[in-house]
């Protein structure tokens, strides 16, 4: 029975390392971000393939950059993709999370977007993401809450100098 | 010691008189008439248009301000800001007290070289050559006032801040309106015409990229100066993309990249072209001629004149430039002339020159 | 001895269960909440934690946690965790109140079809996209002339419309609105090409003075000051030009007399007439 116990004991120490190392190692190594691009339904243009190929490469940067200034705590990395209310918003969140002492860190398996809306004049590209993105919430390095990881977000994305910058990133109930 | 000092001042004084003396005997008398352009051409090189007027005949009825002012550039000229290189000389015929030299003058310019070949009579003065030189007395404009009310485009446009939905002002519709590419010396030429098709002025460059059988770029370039960069509305520009070492053959196609940005310009000044003719200069080479005349009340420093040739069925089938070294005075009428090569020369039918301007007193 | 081994993985996984679905365990709060309104959560002791898109905090809770009304402008996820237990909402935009208009392009040519586009994006007064559908009302006018208006009603918080430039240049209004918000743009109309070129000519003091007529495009509004137009003269001596600029409706310039000559005028691509002219 006590030997028993032991080898309970330590599977339940091994389940417990492989799963906080795997949710460390997945945390500190930021995964490239992987997304799925459709175009297939935008009104009222369609998508021109350079545009879908650089919006494509700046939302995946977008979300690696919004990882790295929630976890940083730095606003500042969110100037090279984030513009308007987007930028304004995590700016805000940032500077909050700073000052009690909290932070933000993002483990992305992944994006299903798809594009909704492209404007005539090509200023203005609507996306529906339905992202698997667990967020841990830190105080100091405590993780204290997990929010879930399948979320929906609104995004509006415009076109910069030489990129196209999230203008409003917005988690909604659904779609 | 005292003396030994002052005998060594008064040597050196001696000297450095006598290495003066010989410097300014350098206005040595001209033995022959190729020699005395050649003399004139060299002080003028040294910018020493004193010494240079020493071998002008007294005959040209030429005084020295007007020969410094025609050698020199004046005005803020192309010619001001150029410098000498090199000169040719060759006598077309002579006698014992005239001859005509043929003097090919190469000057440096920060646009490239510039080339000013004269036919000069040089004729025998007392045992000396000296050269005619025709000095082109310009018609002064008399004591007037010219009312300039053209209009002037200015562009506020909306500035770095991020004011989302706000609007600002887009750039001018420009539309590549011919284009022709060939092939010459070796390399690939691609010409034609860009209009600005808005009514507000444009700032435009025309770049040309060249693909190849595989869809692979073998070269881009751009207009750079074979263009007029400034266009008002509805104005047409040629422009000229060379591609050195690049074979036509090689090409299988040529994508034509014309951009556009807003600008502040003026309407003024109006240059008008006068009298173009297909003619040949002094070497039997085709060049266009004509006059230009700058219609408004300021100077014109650095006219460029671009010209557009066209064969019979209207396409474009050259483009070439010149820089005019002198200024262009208000109202008067100013030489200039635009090589042509032979072989494209017997194809023109038809031709239009339009012309820069680069201003000193004006920012557009 | 395997038995022993299951058994003890079965208890170690029924305990990481049943550990997981207790801090699983929710906090009572709603499913969706409008943006800018308090919310009181009750239930909440001790430390509480709240994570929003625009906002992250850590507040002392004594029963009841409240989430002022500026904590909650931002729409968007909110987690709100204490003690173990988290409750996730969402704030939704609150009722249309502004509209961010794109307008394009700011400078068209007159009686063209389709080249006018307008984009409303509807938000509420915290800058939050109102999903809801929400009519936005478009309209295009010259002064003086009859409005075109167009209803479009938004999706995900998208309005969009396409519309014909007028026949009258000046500047068009081109406004937006939701409910009582107007958001106004002004797209300038411009004369399209020249329609007819036509001019005349009379001998001067220096030469031959040309001009034209009123120069219009094919709606008769007057092509704009400044605008190119190129006089040709065709002589004995070759080929004089002057691009001249309209100035108040008309183009003129100074031509020099060589006696018989042909005059032809021209602006962009659009030629005029033609005149010959017999000599002084």
């Amino acid at each position: 029975m006590r030997k028993t116990l032991w080898y309970a004991m330590a599977i339940a120490m091994i389940v417990l390392a492989t799963s906080w190392i795997s949710r460390r190692v997945l945390a500190a190594s930021t995964p490239s971000v992987q997304v799925q691009l459709s175009t297939e339904n935008v009104q009222p243009r369609e998508v021109e393939d350079a545009t879908e190929t650089a919006v494509l490469r700046d939302y995946k940067l977008a979300w690696a950059n919004l990882a790295s200034a929630m976890e940083q705590n730095r606003a500042d990395l969110l100037d090279q993709s984030f513009v308007g209310f987007a930028k304004e918003r995590f700016g805000q969140a940032i500077a909050e999370q700073k000052k009690d002492g909290l932070r933000r860190r993002y483990v992305d398996h992944g994006h299903k977007v798809e594009a909704v809306f492209y404007s005539y004049d090509g200023s203005a590209l609507q996306l529906k993401d339905v992202a698997k993105v667990e967020v841990e919430l830190l105080d100091g390095s405590k993780v204290v809450a997990t929010q879930p990881v399948t979320i929906s977000y609104m995004v509006l994305m415009t076109p910069a100098e030489n990129s196209w910058k999230v203008r409003d990133l917005e988690a909604v109930p659904g779609f | 010691m005292y003396r030994i000092i002052s005998i060594g001042i008064l040597v050196l004084t001696a000297a450095l008189v006598a290495v003066g003396t010989v410097h300014s005997s350098d206005m040595a008398p001209a033995k022959s008439p190729d020699g005395a352009v050649r003399a004139l051409y060299e002080h003028a090189k040294g910018r020493d248009f004193k010494g240079a007027f020493k071998y002008v005949s007294s005959s040209s009825n030429t005084d020295e301000q007007a020969f410094v002012r025609d050698m020199g550039g004046r005005d803020g000229s192309l010619r001001t800001y150029s410098n000498l290189q090199n000169v040719d000389t060759r006598i077309l015929h002579q006698d014992d007290n005239a001859a005509m030299v043929r003097a090919t003058a190469e000057w440096s310019t920060a646009v490239g070289a510039f080339f000013d070949t004269r036919d000069l009579k040089v004729v025998n003065e007392d045992g000396q050559w000296k050269v005619e030189w025709p000095v082109e007395k310009q018609a002064k404009v008399p004591p007037q006032v010219i009312p300039v009310n053209y209009l002037r485009w200015d562009v506020i446009t909306r500035g770095n801040d991020d004011d989302w939905g706000a609007q600002n002002v887009e750039a001018p519709r420009v539309r590549i309106v011919s284009m022709n590419a060939i092939e010459r010396e070796g390399g690939t030429i691609v010409m034609g015409e860009i209009e600005n098709e808005d009514t507000v002025p444009a700032f435009v460059a025309v770049n040309a990229t060249l693909k190849g059988k595989t869809g692979n770029v073998i070269a881009e370039e751009s207009s750079f100066d074979k263009i007029s960069h400034t266009l008002l509305p509805k104005e047409i520009s040629p422009f000229r993309i060379d591609f050195p070492k690049v074979k036509l053959s090689s090409v299988k196609s040529v994508s034509m990249q014309p951009n556009s940005m807003l600008v502040a310009a003026s309407a003024d000044p109006v240059i008008g072209v006068l009298n173009q003719h297909v003619d040949k200069d002094l070497r039997g080479k085709p060049v266009l001629k004509g006059e230009l005349i700058n219609e408004s009340g300021q100077t014109v420093n650095i006219p460029h004149v671009l010209a557009t040739y066209y064969d019979g069925s209207g396409k474009v089938v050259w483009v070439s430039d010149g820089y005019v070294d002198q200024a262009l005075e208000p109202q008067t009428p100013t030489p200039f002339s635009v090589g042509l090569q032979q072989d494209i020369a017997k194809n023109v039918q038809n031709y239009r020159v339009t012309v820069n301007q680069y201003s000193l007193d004006r920012t557009q | 001895m395997i038995r022993k081994l299951l058994l003890s993985t079965m208890v170690v996984a029924g305990c990481w269960f049943a550990a997981s679905a207790a801090n699983a365990q929710g906090l009572q709060v709603p499913k969706t909440q409008p943006a800018g309104q308090e919310l009181r959560i009750s239930g909440v002791n001790g430390t509480a934690y709240v994570f929003g898109p625009a906002t992250a905090f850590k507040a002392k809770a004594n029963g009841e946690l409240v989430i002022t009304s500026d904590q909650l402008r931002a729409a968007g996820m909110y987690t709100v965790v204490s003690d173990g237990n988290s409750g996730t909402f969402f704030v939704v935009a609150d009722k249309a109140s502004n509209v961010a208009f794109l307008a394009r392009p700011s400078r068209v040519a007159t009686a063209k079809t389709g080249v006018i586009s307008g984009t409303g994006f509807v938000l509420d007064k915290f800058n939050n996209l109102v999903m809801q559908p929400t009519p936005v009302k478009f309209s295009l006018a010259v002064p003086g002339t009859p409005a075109e208006t167009r209803s479009e009603t938004s999706k995900n918080g998208v309005a969009f419309v396409r519309m014909d430039s007028g026949k009258k240049s000046g500047a068009a209004q081109f406004v937006a609105a939701v409910d009582d918000t107007e958001v106004r743009r002004v797209v300038t109309q411009t004369a399209a090409d020249p329609c007819n070129i036509r001019f005349k000519a009379e001998p001067s003091k220096d030469g031959i003075h040309v001009v034209t007529d009123p120069i219009k495009d094919c709606s008769g509004n007057a092509v704009p000051d400044g605008t190119i137009v190129t006089f040709t003269e065709t002589d004995q001596k070759g080929r004089s030009t002057v691009d001249a600029r309209i100035k108040k409706g008309f183009a003129e310039a100074e031509l020099p007399n060589e006696g018989s000559a042909n005059l032809s005028v021209a602006s962009g691509v659009v030629i005029g007439n033609e005149i010959h002219w017999g000599g002084k």
